[in-house]
């Protein structure tokens, strides 16, 4: 009794992460789907066959690559944007830093209805046609804030003293940063730059909004949602999920790599005279 | 510590370009959506500029029932939200262990199919001839369908956004000092009055970003009502995409977009002063 | 205090700037509206056309041999978009674009009579240059040749005719026979859908209260029609208004009766043999479905090589015995009669004028009240 009353909330927390794992569960089992029709709802048979034919439909494939470029587009400026403004905000003092938080946090805060409903009204007015350069300016502005909360998150247990330690060795503050500074970070540019990927990636509303006859992945999708999904549709969608996945492993492998390296080990403290460093704690928010 | 020498024109150097581009294609659009809401007028006979404030009250009488039902769907799903994902935040940050990590993963993963899919294959489960609604049917929990109802909208906004709710309650859990729970413990010699106590109010700044994180965007939605919901079930993101894209009335379409907004800015000011916006950003203080 | 006068002047600049980005806003003018000018032929060059032939159609109305073929007889490459799901959507997409003479790389658009009157009437739309497109010429069945929008056929060429009607799984719904029946047979109730096209879902609501010629329905007849929908919406009798996904909806069982169209019933065959088109006891809507030449599109002269391709009887048979609509082209139903007979009798694609005798052609409102009529019925579709 005392044991299922301890283990409730794992046991609940399980129960949880199956529900939400469900979904992802049935789109991986249906891309094994055998449909007569154009229609995936009912288990017909198992075949591999669309496995083998996943870039078989142009149109989808056409739409995939497009999300990817943009995504990829989208990543490169954002982050190096987002970086930017994270570094002024954790190591420099300046006045405007209280608007600097609130253009940064209002973004995230907005609903995406209202941002893409904007965005489309500023190309209207400047009689810009929506397209993939305005889908690229979309993605961009949304993905800035998330860059600098993660990086910001990153900078801020960074330790100080290894820049000092370049500097009083002799390097100048270009070497400094290019030796010590961004080798330390780079997890966390990456774990920002992984999320803004993701976010261009599979962003539906505010790129609807905005992309004019381009057409992204999610686009297709929805698109193809009224006639029916073909099943290499789901068969993509597992492979990117997977292939994320498989990233997000890499990066937080990383990530911890570079949390070891950054921090002081205790047993050079006996030799060096300098206090004993903590272990910067895990930040899952460079995860996420 | 600013061991450097600083420069003084760096910080302005670092910020502009990007909050130039966040200036440019966030604060100045919604400006110019302003101005769009007090035109009048159509796109067959063009648009007209007359300080038409009409436009907001015919927003707001028209389509009263849209804005109720979406605070309400998204209130309730917030709600579910929280009561699903604080005992899981708890679980990982505290009973996990040595898989704490693969939890997270878990937790985070689903993230990464598109929405768009996620949403359509709930929609195919909770189709009238699914196992799912069989299920249901003969344990005597619905008697006709599950899809076109506000049950399947707020069940697919609970199941979208429950990771906008997990990760800021994990974060505020995960740093909590073990030792101060243990203190706790020891001194109320309950463990949940420790958690009640000490665990609980620590972590309310997660609470509070995690629910604003998840309401304001659930608010806007419309994905979830196209797939799982049916006329009567629409919500005024529905109103505003069907507005700016097919009937292409942009005057209310900018009318109905500033009055959600201007509601959810009100939400988040609220917030703001009730936990400052240094916490919400997760500044340390005293940094 | 500090904080509370740095929090002021932050909310007074915002302002101010939305104030200036206001005033701005209030002297442009929305770059809505037509194109000015007389509408343009698009000339054919006279060569042998070639090059890239990009087209804008409808999902599911191509078999996946015509494509292939067609680029390997002519050497054009094709870029085919199913971006069209509803014509009002697809309008909106394309009118900033097509406001500065840009077709967005398309040559060919595929939209219903009205939108191509639309276009044509807004001057997006370019003239054929006839003598680019003689197998269309010929071959255009008689009954689509003058139709009132565009009577010589300048601008616009059917790709594929259809009739609006019931679509019904004849299994969970067998008795079915008029529009009437989804709005009164309780039994159905939460498992109807109607149409987003408001020119076939209303015009049908009105012949089936006995307005036989909805070409001549007043305005409140159409408001009429509109009021008793938004009713049986209230009430959860009919749960829907789509474009094409009342397609998914009737393959996954949620529907067991729509408004639909006539070929959509056929392709769903495949997945539930049940599903068939009825046609309502008070006829049905006809239309076509016309490609069109945008203006500004790329390459016109690949335009008609498709036109003239596709309007050849021979090259037509596949794309009707796929999905099933009115073919526009004669001849194919003697290439059926010897190679598949049952398509041959198909009323679907040859309708007889018996099958079609109550049927009407798709109305539009009364022009002067269009704008306040399609509001009212974009308002049902978000539940307003």
């Amino acid at each position: 009794m005392r044991w299922l009353r301890e283990k409730a909330v794992l046991i609940f927390a399980c129960l949880v992460v199956l529900y939400m794992l469900v979904p992802i569960f049935v789109i991986a089992v249906f891309s094994f789907n055998d449909p007569a029709g154009r229609f995936n709802f009912t288990w017909q048979g198992f075949t591999t066959e669309h496995w083998g034919n996943a870039f078989g439909i142009p149109e989808l494939t056409d739409a995939l690559l497009t999300s990817i470029e943009l995504a990829a587009a989208s990543t490169v400026i954002s982050t190096i944007l987002g970086t930017m403004i994270a570094m002024a905000l954790v190591r420099y003092e300046f006045r405007g830093r209280k608007a600097t938080n609130l253009l940064i946090v209002i973004p995230i805060t907005s609903p995406e209805v209202v941002i893409g409903a904007a965005l489309l009204s500023l190309f209207v007015y400047a009689q810009v046609a929506t397209g993939f350069v305005t889908l690229l300016i979309a993605h961009v502005m949304f993905s800035i804030s998330f860059v600098v909360i993660v990086v910001r998150s990153r900078l801020i247990g960074f330790d100080r003293r290894l820049e000092e330690a370049a500097r009083d060795l002799g390097a100048d503050a270009r070497t400094t940063f290019g030796t010590v500074t961004l080798p330390l970070i780079a997890p966390g540019l990456g774990a920002a730059a992984f999320l803004a990927f993701a976010l261009s990636l599979d962003d539906f509303v505010i790129s609807n909004f905005n992309s004019g006859t381009t057409v992204t992945f999610p686009l297709y999708i929805f698109g193809a949602a009224q006639r029916g999904i073909p099943v290499e549709v789901n068969v993509l969608a597992t492979m990117l999920f997977l292939v994320t996945l498989v990233a997000m492993g890499v990066t937080v492998w990383q990530q911890r790599k570079a949390e070891k390296l950054a921090a002081v080990r205790p047993d050079e403290d006996a030799d060096t005279g300098f206090p004993a460093a903590k272990e910067p704690a895990a930040t899952p928010g460079s995860a996420a | 510590m600013r061991a450097f020498a600083q420069r003084k024109g760096i910080p302005y150097f670092l910020l502009l370009p990007g909050l130039l581009w966040l200036f440019v294609f966030f604060v100045v659009p919604m400006g110019f959506m302003f101005g769009i809401s007090l035109y009048e007028g159509s796109l067959d006979t063009t648009f007209e500029f007359t300080w038409n404030w009409d436009n907001y009250s015919d927003a707001l009488t028209n389509y009263d029932t849209q804005f109720f039902r979406s605070f309400l769907y998204a209130g309730v799903a917030t709600l579910l939200c929280l009561l699903l994902a604080y005992p899981l935040a708890y679980a990982i940050a505290f009973k996990a262990g040595k898989y704490r990590s693969v939890l997270l993963f878990l937790v985070v993963a689903p993230f990464f199919t598109t929405y768009l899919i996620r949403t359509y294959a709930w929609q195919t489960m909770l189709s009238n001839d699914s196992f799912v609604v069989d299920t249901m049917r003969s344990l005597g929990l619905v008697d006709t369908g599950v899809l076109k109802t506000p049950g399947a909208v707020i069940a697919g906004l609970t199941y979208n956004f429950l990771p906008f709710m997990i990760l800021p309650i994990y974060a505020s859990l995960e740093q909590i000092d073990k030792r101060l729970i243990e203190a706790g413990r020891d001194l109320y010699s309950s463990s949940r009055t420790a958690f009640r106590k000490i665990t609980l109010p620590i972590s309310m700044p997660g609470v509070i970003a995690g629910t604003l994180l998840t309401f304001i965007p659930a608010v806007g939605d419309y994905v979830n009502a196209t797939f799982l919901g049916g006329p009567n079930q629409a919500m005024i993101g529905n109103v505003i995409q069907s507005q700016y894209l097919v009937t292409k009335d942009y005057p209310i379409a900018a009318a109905l977009s500033f009055v959600m907004m201007a509601v959810i800015v009100a939400l988040v000011l609220i917030y703001i002063k009730f936990a400052g916006s240094e916490s919400l950003m997760g500044e340390e203080r005293g940094l | 205090m500090r904080r509370t006068s740095q929090t002021a002047r932050l909310i007074g600049a915002i302002l101010g700037l939305i104030a200036c980005a206001t005033l701005a806003a209030g002297c442009s003018d929305l770059g809505a509206g037509g194109l000015e000018g007389p509408t343009q032929t698009a000339e054919a060059s006279g060569g042998k056309a070639s090059g890239d032939l990009a087209i804008s159609n409808w999902p599911a109305y191509i078999d996946k041999e015509t494509i292939p073929n067609f680029e390997q007889k002519t050497g054009i490459s094709v870029d085919y978009t199913e971006d069209v799901n509803d014509n009002n959507e697809f309008f909106s997409k394309l009118q900033p674009t097509l406001a500065e003479r840009d077709s967005a790389g398309r040559s060919i658009f595929v939209v219903t009579d009205w939108m191509a009157k639309k276009m044509h009437d807004l001057g997006y739309l370019q003239n054929f240059d006839k003598n680019a497109i003689p197998e269309v010429n010929k071959n255009m069945i008689p009954t689509l040749q003058h139709p009132s929008f565009d009577p010589e056929r300048q601008f616009s060429a059917p790709w594929q005719a259809g009739m609006t009607g019931l679509v019904v799984n004849t299994a969970e719904a067998p008795d079915v026979t008029s529009i009437n029946d989804l709005f009164e047979d309780p039994d159905l109730a939460g498992k109807v859908t109607v149409l987003s096209e408001m020119r076939d879902s209303i015009p049908l609501i009105m012949k089936a209260d006995g307005i036989e010629n909805p070409e001549d329905a007043s305005e409140e007849d159409w408001l009429a029609a509109i009021d008793k929908l938004s009713g049986a919406i209230e009430s959860g009798q009919i749960v829907g208004i789509t474009g094409n996904s009342y397609i998914n909806d009737m393959a996954r069982g949620d529907v067991v009766a729509a408004i639909g169209w006539s070929g959509d019933a056929i392709q769903l065959q495949a997945d539930n043999p049940d599903i068939k088109f009825v046609m309502p006891d008070e006829g049905c809507i006809i239309w076509a479905d016309n490609m069109v030449i945008p203006v500004g599109a790329p390459n016109p002269d690949a335009a008609y090589a498709w036109m003239n391709y596709i309007y050849d009887p021979k090259n037509q048979a596949p794309i009707a015995a796929y999905n099933n609509y009115t073919t526009p082209v004669t001849g194919v139903k003697e290439i059926f009669e010897k190679s598949d007979p049952a398509l041959a009798k198909s009323e679907l694609i040859f309708p007889s004028e018996e099958y079609q005798k109550n049927c009407s052609t798709q109305p539009d409102p009364p022009r002067l009240q269009t704008a306040n009529i399609e509001k009212a019925f974009e308002a049902l579709r978000t539940g307003g």
